[in-house]
Parts: C-alpha cells; sequence; structure tokens
C-alpha cells in the first residue's frame, strides 16, 4: 500500500499537464473479440483510463410482470462474483476497489446496461481492476440472501418514490408514450417483488454475451494496451448463445383527441408537474441535426430558449422549463415540461403547448438559427475537453453504429441545417394532436 | 440552475467526503491582486482548448439578516436582468452566442458566476462578467416577476421535498444564532415581502472587486488574463464593505431535537453534533482532518461501517450519509442521515448508529481502513484534473472559506499523517450527547391518496 502511494505521487509529479493538439482526437477502431467491437481515443496527459462496456441488456429486455429485472442484473453484479481464486464476497471487491482507488459504476437505460471503470493507468493497478471488472461481468454469483436484501431496498425506495410528485408523472407519461411497448411498464413494487434469483442467473445468461457488448475506452493506454484491456474483460463471457426475441418497433403516437391524450393525475403536492411528448427518431436518423438546433432553439438552449422566454423570463411562472430530443439506436422520444404552483398549471400548460405548437407551424426566424448554430458550433469543444466527455462521445458514435469522424464533421452538419429544414423536420415528426399530455397536481382552482 | 443552491448540493454534489480536497500544482497557478483590491487566480491547463471564467463574492446567506432571508440567492437571479449597457436576458444572449455556458450559485459562504468557452472568447465574457460588477440595472417589474421565479424554486426543491424540509428544521434548531440557521433560498414569507430595494442594497453593499475573486483555469496564458481583467475588472472602484458582525454560536448545552411531519412513506432520522473546522492560520490542528478521514471511515466507499453494518447487516436501515465540510466559513456539522428499512423504527436506527458509533470509539479503527481512504484521496487528485471547472471550483471554495488556493496541497500532505489514534480521539471528544441535534421526519400519508395511480 505505501507503494501504491508513493507511486501517486510520483505521477502527480512527473506527469504534469502534457499539452495535446487541439484537433479532435481520432478514434481507433480495436480488434473485433469474439463478436465485440471496441473503440480507442488515447489522450496521454493525466495517468488514468476510463472504460466503458455497453451491454444490449437495457430495460427494454424486461419480462412482462417482472419489470427492474435488467436493473437488478446489472446493479447486482458487484454483490458477489466467481473470481480465478474463488468467491469474491461484496464486502471483498467494495474493498479491492477502494484500494486501487478505481471506481466501477452500473447503470442501466432503456436500450443499454452499462458498466464503467475509472483507474489510474499504471499497469498493475489497471489489471487489477479490469480482471475484477471482467468477474462481475462474466460471473456474477446472484446470491439469494444478498438478492433479497436488494429487492426490499428496491421496494423500500419505490415506495418512497411513489409519494414524490415527479415519479409518479415520469411513471404515468412512460405509460402514456410507450404503451404496449416494453418501456411503458416502469418497476413497481409488484414486479420487483416477483423478480428472482433464479430470474437474475437466467437473464444474466441470456444477455451478458460478448456479441451484444461494445467496448470503448479513452486515456492513457496505447492500441495493444486497449486490446488486452478489451480481451481481458470479455475473456470469460460466453461469445454467443440462444436466439433472443427482437423487441417490437415503438409505434408512431396516433393522432387523438385531447380527451384521450391527455391524463390528469389529482395529488396535493404544491406545484403541479407537466409533461409533453410524442415518439421521435433514432439518433442515426438524417434529420438528426435539424431537430438538434431546432430544439436548441424551442427549449434546449437553456435560458435563451422560447420555452424559457415565455414561461420564465415573461411570466414568471416556473423555475425550470425546457424540451429535448431523447434518440437512440431504437426510436426515442420528445418531452417538454416544467413545474408550477397549482393554480397556474393551466396557465403554464398552455403556454408551453402553444410555444410547441407555434414553433411546429411556422418554424424558427433566420436569427434564432443564426444564435443557435453560433452556440452550437462555437460551443462544441466544450462538448469534448476532458476525458469523461470523449469517453461519453465515443460510447454514443459506437452504440449507435455512427461513422468514426462524427466527432470532426459535427460542427459542419450543424452549420448545414437550412431554416427550411428545420421547419420541415418538425412538422415531419411532431403533431400537436399526437402529443401526449400528464397533469398531476390539485385541480385549478 | 441559476441557483446550484443551498446545502443540497453540497451534500451530495461537492461534498461528498473529501472531495473538497484536490491537487494543485504551484507552477500552473498564478495569482495577483489588482489594486482595486480584485484578486485573480489563474490555473493553466492545456489539455484542450477551453477556459472556464468564475467570479466569486464573498456573499453568501451567512451575511444576510434576519426578514432578509435568501436576498443573497435572489440577488443572483437579479443579475441577468439587466445592466446600462446590456438589457434584460442579452446577458445570457451575448454569451449563448459565443457558444459559453453559464450559470450561477449561492451558497451559505458566498455567490459565484461563471461561464465556459472556447478560448478565443474569453475576453468577451470577461467584459460582460466585469459590467455586472458595478453597473446593474433592473427595473422593479423585472423583480417582481423574477421573485415569482425564485418561490417556484422554493416550492420545488423545499416545500415538496421532505428531505430538504427536514434539514431545513435541523439548521434551524441545531443553531441558535449564527445566520447559518436560515436556508439558503430563504423563507417564504421573507420572500414573499421581498421588495427589489431589498436586493439592489445587497449588490451595493456586497459587490465590489475588494469582495471578489476572479478564477479562470483553462487553456490560457497567464499574462494575457491579466492584461484583459485589468482592463475590464480593473476600473471597477474600490468601495467601503459592511461590518461583519462575527455572530459566533454559543455552546450547546444539552441534546436538542426536533419533529417534521411531512409527506413520505419512510421515516428519516438526522443526527448532527457540533464540531470544529479547519481555521485559516491553523492549518496544522489535526481535528479537522481527522473528523474528514472520519466521514470516509463511516461512509467513503461501499463496504465503509455504517453502510456495510446498518445497511447490509443489520438491514436496519435503507440508505445512509454522513457529511462533514472542514472548510468553511461558519461553524460546523458532523451529519448523518439515514432513511429506514420497511418496518424498522428511528429508535432502532438510532441505537444502531450509537452502537456503530461506540464501538468506534472504544476499538478505534483499523490501520488497513484508514490507508484505504488515503489511497483514495491521492487518486482522486489525479481524477480531479479531468475537469477543467472542477479545478476552478476547488480554488474558488478554498479561497472563500478564507484559506489560499496554495494551501491544499498542504491540507492534502497533512491528511495523509493522520492516525488511526486521532480519528478515534475526535469520535470520542465530539460525538457526544452535549452536542448533537436530533432530527425525525415523521411520515405522512397525502391526502389525494393518488399516489398508488398508473401503475
Amino acid at each position: 500500500m505505501n507503494a501504491l502511494k508513493k507511486s501517486i505521487l510520483i505521477c502527480l509529479l512527473t506527469f504534469g499537464y502534457l499539452a495535446t493538439a487541439h484537433a479532435i482526437l481520432p478514434i481507433e477502431k480495436l480488434d473485433t473479440f469474439k463478436g465485440s467491437k471496441g473503440f480507442l481515443v488515447q489522450t496521454k496527459a493525466l495517468p488514468m483510463v476510463d472504460i466503458e462496456v455497453s451491454i444490449d441488456a437495457g430495460d427494454r429486455f424486461d419480462p412482462s410482470g417482472k419489470s427492474g429485472l435488467a436493473d437488478m442484473a446489472a446493479g447486482l453484479m458487484n454483490y458477489g462474483v466467481r473470481g480465478d481464486q474463488g468467491i469474491l464476497s461484496e464486502a471483498q471487491i467494495a474493498d479491492e476497489i477502494a484500494d486501487l482507488g478505481a471506481n466501477i459504476s452500473l447503470s442501466v437505460g432503456g436500450e443499454r446496461a452499462i458498466l464503467r471503470i475509472r483507474s489510474l493507468s499504471r499497469k498493475d493497478l489497471r489489471d487489477r481492476a479490469v480482471k475484477l471488472a471482467a468477474a462481475m461481468l462474466s460471473s456474477p454469483t446472484y446470491e439469494t440472501k444478498i438478492v433479497e436484501r436488494e429487492k426490499q431496498r428496491t421496494i423500500t425506495n419505490l415506495l418512497e418514490a411513489e409519494t414524490k410528485p415527479e415519479f409518479v408523472l415520469e411513471r404515468r407519461f412512460a405509460k402514456s408514450i410507450y404503451g404496449n411497448y416494453p418501456l411503458g411498464n416502469t418497476p413497481t413494487v409488484k414486479s420487483v417483488t416477483a423478480v428472482s434469483a433464479k430470474d437474475l442467473t437466467q437473464f444474466h445468461q441470456q444477455f451478458y454475451r460478448s456479441d451484444r457488448m461494445i467496448v470503448s475506452i479513452v486515456g492513457d493506454v496505447d492500441r495493444a494496451q486497449a486490446n488486452e484491456i478489451m480481451q481481458t474483460l470479455l475473456q470469460k463471457i460466453p461469445q454467443s448463445g440462444n436466439p433472443i426475441t427482437k423487441v417490437p418497433e415503438l409505434q408512431r403516437s396516433p393522432v387523438e383527441p385531447l380527451a384521450q391524450r391527455e391524463i390528469h393525475i389529482p395529488f396535493d403536492s404544491q406545484q403541479a408537474h407537466i409533461a409533453m411528448g410524442m415518439t421521435a427518431v433514432t439518433r442515426s436518423n438524417p434529420d438528426y441535426f435539424p431537430l438538434l438546433v431546432g430544439n436548441y432553439i424551442l427549449g434546449g438552449g437553456g435560458f435563451v430558449s422560447r420555452l424559457m422566454s415565455e414561461v420564465r423570463e415573461k411570466r414568471g411562472l416556473a423555475y425550470s422549463v425546457s424540451s429535448y430530443f431523447a434518440p437512440g439506436k431504437d426510436t426515442g422520444i420528445f418531452r417538454a415540461g416544467l413545474q408550477t404552483k397549482n393554480d397556474q398549471a393551466t396557465m403554464a400548460l398552455e403556454v408551453m403547448s402553444s410555444t410547441i405548437a407555434k414553433f411546429i407551424a411556422d418554424g424558427p426566424t433566420t436569427s434564432e438559427l443564426i444564435a443557435a448554430k453560433s452556440n452550437l458550433v462555437n460551443g462544441y469543444p466544450l462538448r469534448i475537453d476532458n476525458n469523461r466527455k470523449l469517453l461519453d462521445n465515443v460510447s454514443s458514435i459506437a452504440w449507435n453504429d455512427l461513422p468514426l469522424d462524427t466527432m470532426e464533421v459535427w460542427t459542419k452538419q450543424v452549420e448545414a441545417v437550412t431554416l427550411e429544414q428545420v421547419s420541415t423536420a418538425f412538422q415531419k415528426y411532431l403533431a400537436m394532436d399526437r402529443m401526449k399530455i400528464v397533469v398531476l397536481g390539485a385541480k385549478n382552482k | 440552475m441559476r441557483s446550484n443552491l443551498l446545502r443540497i448540493c453540497f451534500l451530495f454534489l461537492f461534498c461528498s467526503p473529501l472531495s473538497w480536497a484536490a491537487s494543485s500544482n504551484s507552477a500552473d497557478t498564478h495569482e495577483f491582486l489588482l489594486s482595486n483590491g480584485l484578486k485573480l487566480i489563474v490555473r493553466e491547463d492545456h489539455r484542450a482548448p477551453t477556459v472556464a471564467h468564475m467570479v466569486w463574492y464573498r456573499a453568501g446567506s451567512i451575511d444576510e439578516v434576519n426578514g432578509r432571508t435568501g436576498v443573497a440567492h435572489v440577488l443572483e437571479h437579479m443579475m441577468f436582468k439587466g445592466t446600462h449597457q446590456v438589457k434584460s436576458g442579452e446577458f445570457s444572449r451575448l454569451v449563448a452566442a459565443v457558444g459559453g455556458r453559464e450559470n450561477a450559485f449561492t451558497s451559505r459562504d458566498y455567490t459565484a458566476y461563471f461561464q465556459q468557452v472556447e478560448k478565443s472568447k474569453l475576453d468577451e465574457v470577461i467584459k460582460l462578467e466585469a459590467d455586472r460588477m458595478s453597473n446593474l440595472n433592473f427595473d422593479d417589474a423585472e423583480f417582481l416577476k423574477e421573485i415569482q421565479v425564485v418561490m417556484e424554486e422554493r416550492r420545488l426543491r423545499t416545500e415538496d421535498n421532505p428531505s430538504s424540509l427536514l434539514n431545513e428544521s435541523l439548521m434551524a434548531t441545531a443553531y441558535m444564532t449564527t445566520p447559518y440557521r436560515h436556508p439558503v433560498i430563504g423563507w417564504m414569507n421573507d420572500l414573499q415581502n421581498m421588495k427589489p430595494a431589498d436586493a439592489r442594497d445587497w449588490y451595493r453593499s456586497w459587490y465590489a472587486p475588494n469582495n471578489a475573486t476572479v478564477v479562470i483555469s483553462g487553456d490560457v496564458d497567464p499574462k494575457q488574463i491579466l492584461k484583459a481583467v485589468e482592463k475590464y475588472y480593473g476600473v471597477i472602484a474600490r468601495q467601503v464593505l459592511p461590518e461583519r458582525k462575527p455572530q459566533i454560536e454559543p455552546l450547546q448545552k444539552g441534546i436538542k431535537q426536533v419533529q417534521v411531519r411531512a409527506v413520505a412513506d419512510s421515516a428519516q432520522l438526522a443526527m448532527a453534533w457540533k464540531v470544529p473546522r479547519l481555521e485559516p492560520g491553523k492549518l496544522d490542528d489535526p481535528e479537522p482532518y481527522a473528523l474528514e478521514l472520519l466521514t470516509a471511515v463511516l461512509d467513503g466507499y461501499d463496504n465503509a461501517r455504517l453502510n456495510r453494518v446498518l445497511v447490509k447487516q443489520e438491514k436496519v436501515v435503507n440508505d445512509v450519509g454522513v457529511a462533514y465540510d472542514m472548510i468553511s466559513r461558519g461553524p460546523e456539522l458532523f451529519l448523518i442521515s439515514v432513511s429506514m428499512a420497511k418496518g424498522k423504527t428511528v429508535a432502532q436506527a438510532q441505537a444502531s448508529i450509537r452502537k456503530a458509533l461506540n464501538e468506534l470509539k472504544q476499538k478505534g479503527i483499523l490501520d488497513s481502513e484508514l490507508k484505504r481512504i488515503k489511497v483514495r484521496i491521492l487518486s482522486d487528485q489525479i481524477y480531479k484534473r479531468d475537469s477543467i471547472f472542477g479545478q476552478a471550483m476547488e480554488i474558488g471554495t478554498t479561497e472563500m472559506a478564507g484559506f489560499s488556493w496554495k494551501d491544499i496541497d498542504y491540507m492534502l500532505e497533512k491528511m495523509q499523517t493522520i492516525t488511526p489514534e486521532q480519528v478515534q480521539a475526535v469520535a470520542q471528544k465530539y460525538l457526544v450527547d452535549p452536542g448533537l441535534t436530533i432530527a425525525v421526519l415523521d411520515p405522512q400519508a397525502r391526502n389525494s391518496a393518488a399516489s398508488k395511480e398508473g401503475k
């Protein structure tokens, strides 16, 4: 341990800041290994490395009645593993991570589960962190006692969340917008209760296969070292398995009368919470850039967006109001939302709706388009100015199958967006008579 | 955000144990003092062509007076509402046009404003920020709208948030005289009665170059920066600052308790002890360092003591958090917060916490536990450098608490010298009943039993 401490201090002294070229750093494709693709961006200035494994095992694969299974399959990987030297307990895993000065995190979204490692790049430390993560990925034990404990904790958290306006809104909005698509069912006390240790093991066997994984690495390692990291991570994982049923396509939100699209949830919080949205596009959609630029103007551009101006700056109705597109490998959604005190809910919803409707109908002005492009283009360096942000970019490019020069041409693609493209794209994908609306709060007086 | 606000961000964002302490590097950091009293600190980091520009005013809720709580934060909002030259909302539009990201936040100790830009745009944001240091000029109508926004912010973050309500009552109970007893966002009644003149008075009192520190980090040349800062900030006149009364909190003489009834499912318990902080000029005091390390021994990693014993072994609580800030302008608390596991009572949780603390007080901590924490501190020094903005944050918070950025390295070295016995000693000395405040959240059902909706 003392040797480790010393070495870290020495790192601090010898590495310092190595100036890197300010050109956008290239993404290197690693050797394909057991059906898995890997990507690397080398940054040498700091003696550290960030590693991500994306697994095609997100919430959309939750079986009916067992929502929360995908979350737990990933979230319990660090609570006991079968390693090279036998079983490692949750305590041993946590101590080892701490002793290495490393971080290993697990998260699950709609599409994918993500394991991330942040480690010092010194080989002995890095190797141990990678080996531990490899054991977590390939051989979690899902011991019944621990599964039951964590299920109970999750249930307690769910019961707490069900008293919170934002959670109740989110759950109802997901049901509304996703319908029968798997993401329409979010975890409940009942669905979590139904998950067993055996379900976790089966889910893991079915989905945690190297042909469903992508590795992204950013930091102080060379290509050979990165290949080695990737191979260590995937060494013990089976390459493939039984075919997996495809998730159904997310159907476009249909045209419906308002009464069928709008839901009111009575809730005695001080503020009403409002969400509005519909299905939209994939990340690889050619209209991605017109929608990105357009949404900056509508509700993505922080203090200068139209929604912010109409709802907050002009009327003082809300602290935060915004809109976004969440495109993925599959079709994602468009969503706008705000919170306001109960007796202003109707007015705030009206202002938000008419602002969005007007934008879809008329599009942006020329000066708005210039301002939006100016912000996005001038601000691009801020999206890639550290290892963590680079990893976010590499990971998104890899997951969404985007060209490897995506970062290099990003500003050009923003520049190329025209007024007409924005209008056309918004009219093509969004429509007010398709928008799902959820209003949670006390009835208006 | 425009008000990251409150203790919340300190509890969950910046104050994960020991996170205040990142590395500094004397060769890369430069300090200048302008003749008008403005301090400039430049941290060079040439990894990417970006820069963070922050101005920190040593004026937070600790400087507020009765009846005007929340005014520091309200003024923060009004700082975007126009100057003699730049009309309302224009500041944000100009920053956006150069591709900038911007925001501001208010804490108990300070108010800070920042922009992140590509390096060639730095001059533009310095000019804008310097302008609003002395030329703020908002009209009453803007104030009347914005105070509504601030009240919405309070509803969102506090009124509808039982954990925030609990924390608010805890602070108001633990402290009798220090302004730390008031929430940064202010009491609702004070917000309802706040006048434009209150915000303007605040601005006139505290927004002066001799009460400000500019911190710039990123791909910059310190000499050029100094020129730009002198050009724009240098012309602003120094002014006499109001007197800051010490308002020293009297010694607590026995346990205090408070109960909060709010809509929730699980009960929560917070136990907060009065503990010392690090005082400027007394960097060798081992106690604050030992308290930081104690925080991490209890809650610094997944297998740390309280998580292991209370959550995993005894299953008496669902979640546990421990917080302590070694550096701040006002008095400090050592805070343990838990939410109950299903079927467990607050009394059981409190008994388990006390048992875990007693064991630590009697038997001390293992050398291996402390080493583990120290390794983490060292590796965090490297990880922290990945963020240009994080480096500016660290310098700013340290300076605002009355220390120099130059002290950071010394504090880190000092931290590495602390022994298990010293950690045990602060637990024995300070985690005792006479200085303890206990706050309990008593969960209430919602009137509209609507929370079962939408499964």
